[in-house]
């Protein structure tokens, strides 16, 4: 019989990690040992065989594992595995694993899985780095976007936590608690000799029943793996997943000089963006700036690969447009001279969110502390035109509307300002407020703070709870709604072809920032980062606890799924913009997708009682 | 068991006549799969790649085995064989992708009922649109023991299209064929096809077929051969 005859099999596994860095042969081989089962959502949970514990390959179909608790551990579809932990760890299966749609899952016994982990480092590699994460229970990151070159010391924490190797562990467990460490270095004769977890603790003295008097040199881990001061941070990574830990002492000789955590090393990945920023503030002239935001598209694409979270990536790029925009004003004022008065230069919309993307254009305007007289009207129309200009030159476009500080309707005195938000606030016209939105998600982005604030807490106090006008904000934000019909269409044309895509823009993320929006208006909340207003809105009680996590999640994985779905089509030089193709969705993201479309939908049922009832 | 009164009818009346004792074993070891629940019962997807659609006169090319047991699919008891035919394949080669010369490997027709009757031996036979592969399958049994036996099987195509209808009244056409059905269930598109790869879509299809039903510890193989008589 032809050996290569299973190809439907033998191809699904070569196009999925870490299958695909398998030779072919293995690849057969494997096709051939694999077992087909089918599992329906109408059976809940996946039933494990205790004794024949197998790597579960999933064809089709989504699935959700989840901790004896009920914590979510992963969200595993299409060409992803689970079952992994139990074959790596060969404890009990304790996990369950939900079937969120029916699907097709390949088996793979025990015997070949160990078989090719040992015949194939990148295969067991694969699976040493997902457990790992699994354990860690964090989100991903990936190798390519940590800065290679820099050394392990800059992230180490300085001064190592050490206890004698002759202490108790309870002494250890107190130490750990008052340091807030997770693990301690153990020192016996000046030397290090081992390391003492969290995890030690647990596994062996409370499990075991041991007392609480036991020294720690009977429960600390012995010769640990460790690493020099002059790694790279690169190599501690690496020696980390090998080994499957997450605490590494950094050594000189047997001397402990610190210790560096999976933790230190995720935070060490954010240094990119504070480079440029700090590069941005060195710019002496217009021109070099300009040249320098150039890098700003690289940065979004690394973010977007380094699988970073779309809340963060949206306010790292919105740091970088902060950053420019300070730059430019204080470049231009060099040229200008000091300004006449004291002024704020106001960011709206999405730069005033945090929430800036690729090619967002600007939206801005400009706060002054009085009425000018002609000289300083003259200077502040030369200035802003010339920091709006420069803002062009580096990428971000003129406002279609005009929302613009250059346009002397938002170049305003405090008083004028105050007076152009009370007429929106007190006599709200639907159409007007739709235009004015924008303008109430405002964050000063240069000047005194004070002088913002007076405005801020002016406009606050008249919209809270002013029920015609949050009435006529949460008659606006109603106005589309999520595509949640899409999903039944979707069922309906299996293969998506004639469905255009889905506005995640305009029918998901923006919703959302409406809902906090009208929210935040309503409690005087002064936070306008949409993520930032939700927390704020559970903290005081205003939206219930789940559902505003509920509500704060699906902000973050539709802005997820925008920006990954950027992320690809500026990869493959497709045009960038906010349409989903339903075809690039797997059903485990569909399904996710669809659960937070209907957070939203709900959201909006839910604004639309507390603030419409009586219209 | 009433309902297989007439196997044990042809048995009986064949144990009279001489039947071969390959064919007799073949059917004394299927009884006991008759009763059993899904669960349990060893099922034997196949498909039969043919020179026609004419089971007198056209022929059949490759056979593929595919097994259910215990309600997964094990793909190392999967098989796949090829049969030589007289005169050429004709026609079929543009739809199965099998030329001559490939057959130079194949097995004699004798050779492949052999193979096929100790392959399936005790399994409940399953396949899309089955009334034409086990017409085939006993004509070839005629032309090698001049008699034929009846064989038991689950249609899946039959079990889809009384799942279809009690949805809708009118079937649009072609939507029972093996790939619109698995699209149903959302299963996998396969590109390639061949006796093998399409008796593993038809074992895929019955698993979520099976699914679908409800309960599949309660399911016994009576039901599902009952929808396909």
């Amino acid at each position: 019989m032809d050996a290569s005859e299973l190809q439907p099999v033998e191809q699904f596994l070569a196009a999925h990690s870490p299958f695909d860095t398998l030779p072919k042969e293995s690849i057969q081989y494997c096709a051939r040992k694999i077992s087909i089962g089918y599992y329906s959502k109408a059976s809940a949970f996946v039933e494990f065989d205790k004794d024949n514990p197998k790597l579960y390959i999933v064809r089709s179909g989504a699935f959700e594992v989840r901790d004896p608790e009920g914590v979510l551990v992963d969200r595993v579809g299409e060409g992803e595995c689970f079952g992994f932990s139990t074959l790596l760890s060969g404890e009990k299966v304790v996990n369950k694993v939900a079937i969120l749609e029916d699907g097709l899952v390949y088996h793979l016994p025990q015997s070949v899985f160990a078989k090719l982990r040992s015949e194939h480092r990148s295969f067991d590699q694969f699976f040493a780095r997902a457990f790992a994460k699994r354990l860690r229970n964090e989100t991903k990151f990936s190798a390519k976007d940590l800065t290679t070159t820099s050394r392990i010391t800059s992230i180490m924490s300085s001064q190592p936590i050490i206890i004698d190797a002759h202490a108790s562990v309870m002494d250890a467990a107190k130490l750990m608690r008052e340091h807030r460490v997770s693990s301690v270095l153990v020192i016996d004769n000046q030397k290090l000799t081992g390391i003492l977890t969290d995890r030690d603790l647990r596994n062996r003295i409370i499990a075991e029943g041991l007392d609480v008097n036991t020294l720690v040199s009977q429960a600390m881990t012995i010769n640990p793996v460790t690493t020099h001061a002059n790694a790279l941070v690169f190599e501690a990574m690496l020696a980390m997943s090998e080994h499957n830990i997450h605490h590494l002492p950094v050594v000189d000789g047997s001397r402990a000089l610190g210790m560096i955590t999976s933790t230190d090393i995720l935070r060490s990945q954010s240094s990119q963006p504070l480079l440029l920023i700090g590069e941005i503030g060195r710019q002496g002239s217009i021109e070099k700036l300009i040249q320098v935001s150039k890098q700003i598209p690289l940065l979004l694409q690394n973010l977007i690969s380094a699988d970073a979270r779309a809340e963060e990536i949206g306010r790292v790029l919105t740091s970088v447009t902060d950053a420019l925009t300070r730059r430019l004003i204080e470049l231009n004022q060099q040229i200008l001279g000091q300004a006449p008065m004291a002024f704020c230069w106001l960011a709206f919309g999405s730069q005033g969110r945090q929430d800036q993307v690729a090619c967002s254009d600007q939206d801005n305007g400009l706060l002054l502390a009085h009425d000018p007289d002609e000289f300083a009207a003259a200077y502040f129309e030369a200035l802003t035109k010339a920091v709006c200009k420069g803002l062009d030159e580096c990428g971000y476009i003129y406002c279609p509307g005009d929302i613009m500080a250059q346009n002397p309707k938002w170049r305003l005195s405090l008083v004028k300002w105050k007076g152009l938000f009370s007429r929106w606030v007190n006599t709200p016209e639907p159409k007007a407020l739709m235009h004015a939105s924008i303008f109430f998600d405002m964050r000063p982005v240069f000047g005194p703070l004070s002088l913002f604030s007076e405005l801020q807490d002016d406009v606050l106090a008249s919209t809270q709870n002013n029920d015609i006008f949050l009435a006529g904000m949460a008659g606006n934000s109603l106005t589309e709604s999520p595509p949640l019909g899409f999903f039944r269409k979707f069922v309906l044309e299996r293969d998506g072809s004639e469905v255009k895509g889905m506005d995640l823009k305009h029918k998901g993320s923006a919703l959302i920032n409406d809902i906090a929006r009208v929210y935040a208006l309503s409690a005087g909340i002064k936070e306008v980062n949409t993520a930032k207003r939700i927390r704020a809105l559970m903290d005081a009680n205003i939206i219930n606890r789940k559902d505003a996590l509920n509500l704060a999640d699906a902000h973050e994985f539709i802005a997820h799924m925008r920006l990954a779905n950027q992320g690809y089509q500026a990869t493959n030089n497709l045009p960038v913009n906010n349409y989903l193709k339903p075809q690039h969705l797997s059903s485990l993201m569909r399904h996710q997708l669809r659960d937070a479309f209907k957070v939203v939908h709900d959201a909006q049922a839910g604004i639309k009682l507390k603030f419409m009832r009586s219209f | 068991m009433a309902s297989f009164w007439w196997i044990k009818v042809v048995l009986w009346r064949k144990k009279m006549t001489t039947l071969p004792s390959l064919l007799n074993t073949y059917l004394e070891a299927i009884t006991p799969a008759l009763t059993k629940p899904f669960l349990d019962a060893p099922l034997m997807a196949i498909d039969l790649e043919m020179t026609g659609l004419d089971p007198i006169h056209d022929q059949v090319i490759s056979i593929g085995l595919v097994p259910i047991i215990n309600g997964v699919i094990p793909l190392d008891k999967a098989q796949h064989m090829m049969i030589s035919i007289s005169g050429s394949v004709g026609q079929s080669a543009t739809v199965h992708g099998i030329v001559d010369n490939q057959l130079h490997m194949a097995l004699t027709l004798a050779e492949a009922i052999d193979w096929f009757l100790s392959k399936t031996k005790g399994y409940i036979l399953v396949a899309h649109h089955a009334p034409l592969d086990i017409q085939f399958i006993q004509q070839q049994l005629i032309r090698c023991f001049g008699q034929s036996i009846p064989l038991v099987f689950i249609d899946t195509l039959a079990i889809e299209k009384k799942r279809c209808l009690m949805q809708q009244p009118v079937l649009k056409e072609g939507s029972l064929r093996l790939n619109a059905s698995r699209a149903r269930y959302r299963l996998p598109v396969y590109s390639a096809h061949n006796a093998l790869i399409d008796a593993l879509s038809c074992a895929e299809l019955l698993l979520a077929q099976v699914s679908a039903m409800g309960d599949i510890k309660k399911l016994s193989v009576k039901d599902l051969i009952n929808v396909s008589r």
